[in-house]
Parts: structure tokens; C-alpha cells; sequence
């Protein structure tokens, strides 16, 4: 399925995400995006979801609820999503408003692919 | 140059449409970049200007673009200063949820407010609610 908004491709049997706009803010835009990511979640082949925000300058409240949704629905499905390589900016929008509780936020992918393995296996 | 004085100003009354509010942050944000205000200072304007801007087309005028918002900018050497005014009845600040709590994490209201609290040095509403005032301080000095 092509996607508009978002670029898709795996990683050690681990999904990864990644957003084409370098500033997620436009709101017909987020809808699309919100749309898509959820289409992953739909999907019994995609368990476990990682975000890479490495090309991301900007993410507004409306994004990050899209994000919401979509861990909501990954948890009930049993699978799992992290985040990674988020810029310090965009790493304060989570903690400002305690999310970084609700989602496990990465410093680099390669980290989070390696707890996904963990969590995995363990 | 009195570091008081606007280094530029903007007073638009824009439709209630996200084009128009991306359109006026937009030349915003290439003021502060002209006046070589930090990457994360801009970032904070830009995110509490879009979340004050998307929160009066949106809950204030009800995404009616027969409404308008009215933005009044004043851009020093020393602060940013922005008042975003929508012709809906407001909304009390105290009943807004606070995303922070755990219970309300996965609710998708009040977000936006705590952002903009977090992100400016102040952020005043008028009595009614349909107006809010953000000030933003200038981390660094600015080169002369």
C-alpha cells in the first residue's frame, strides 16, 4: 500500500516509521497521517511498531494525539511502539505533558530495535 | 536600536481556516530567523502560536470561516509578543483537563494549553477566554 505521508520499512522483522513532512502541522495532513499509521496497526503482520522522528522539526498536539490513538490500539492488539531519534525540542513536546510515561522514547533506533529483540526473547 | 522598540509588528485579521494561520506563522517564523532568535526558542513560538492559533479556528469559531481571528504580533530585540483573539463565547482555563495527570493521558483535550504554558514565558487569557496573550523572552543576545 503506498503511503502519502509516511515512509515504511523493516528492520530486524521490526517496523519502522518514518514521517516525509520535516514539519507534521498541516491538519489535513496529520489526518492522512493518522489514517495510515493506523492502517499498520490493522494489519496482524505488524506487531511491533517503531517511530524514527530523526527527519521530524516540527509536531504539533494534534500529531501527537494521532500517535495516541495508535499506541491505544497496539496495546489492545498486543503489540508494541516505541520512538526514536527524536531532536531535544521535540523530545520536551513528551515530557512536558508526561507522555514519555506512556511511550517508550529511544535515543537511537538502533537501541530500540535491540529492545524490541529483548522483549521479544525474554 | 532600543532593544524596546518592534523590530517588526503584524496586526491580520485571518478566516478561520488552517491555511490562513499556517500562512501568517510562516512569516513569523522568517522574522525570527532574520533576527536570529535560537533553534529551540523558535521552536516554542512556532509550537505555541500554532496550538493558540488552531485552538481558535477550531473550539473558538468552530472552523466557521465567515469568523475571523485576530492576530496582533510585536517582535522586539529583547521579546516576542503575540495576542490571538477569536470571536467565540471562550472557555474557562480551570475546566480544561490536565493532560499531565494520568488519568487524562490518553485524552485528547488540553494538550494543546499545557504546550503553550510550557513553551512561552507567559501566557494570559482574558476573563472571557476567547483571547489569549503569549510573551516570549529572548534567551540569548541577539548579534548587533
Amino acid at each position: 500500500m503506498p503511503f502519502d505521508c509516511i515512509k515504511l520499512e523493516d528492520v530486524d522483522e521490526i517496523s519502522v516509521v518514518r514521517f516525509k513532512d520535516e514539519k507534521v502541522m498541516d491538519p489535513s495532513r496529520i489526518e492522512k497521517m493518522g489514517q495510515e499509521l493506523m492502517s499498520l496497526a490493522g494489519d496482524d503482520d505488524q506487531r511491533n511498531l517503531l517511530i524514527n522522528f530523526e527527519d521530524v522539526r516540527f509536531f504539533s498536539s494534534a500529531a501527537i494525539n494521532k500517535l495516541i490513538v495508535l499506541e491505544k490500539r497496539m496495546r489492545a492488539g498486543g503489540g508494541e511502539i516505541k520512538l526514536s531519534n527524536l531532536r531535544p525540542e521535540v523530545r520536551d513536546l513528551f515530557s512536558f505533558t508526561n507522555l514519555d510515561g506512556l511511550f517508550d522514547i529511544r535515543e537511537q533506533q538502533s537501541d530500540a530495535i535491540r529492545s524490541f529483540v529483548k522483549s521479544t526473547s525474554d | 536600536m532600543n532593544p524596546l522598540e518592534p523590530a517588526w509588528r503584524k496586526q491580520k485579521s485571518i478566516p478561520s481556516s488552517s491555511r490562513h494561520a499556517v500562512d501568517l506563522i510562516r512569516e513569523l517564523l522568517d522574522q525570527l530567523e532574520l533576527s536570529q532568535w535560537t533553534n529551540r526558542q523558535i521552536f516554542g513560538i512556532h509550537l505555541a502560536m500554532e496550538e493558540a492559533l488552531m485552538n481558535a479556528i477550531k473550539h473558538g469559531n468552530l472552523n466557521d470561516e465567515s469568523k475571523t481571528v485576530c492576530v496582533e504580533i510585536e517582535l522586539t530585540k529583547e521579546q516576542f509578543q503575540a495576542k490571538i483573539t477569536d470571536e467565540g463565547e471562550g472557555f474557562c482555563l480551570e475546566d480544561v483537563p490536565d493532560p499531565t495527570e494520568d488519568v487524562n493521558l490518553e485524552l485528547p483535550s488540553g494538550r494543546g494549553v499545557a504546550m503553550i504554558k510550557n513553551f512561552v514565558d507567559q501566557a494570559i487569557y482574558n476573563p472571557t477566554g476567547n483571547s489569549v496573550t503569549l510573551m516570549a523572552r529572548r534567551k540569548t543576545k541577539p548579534a548587533d
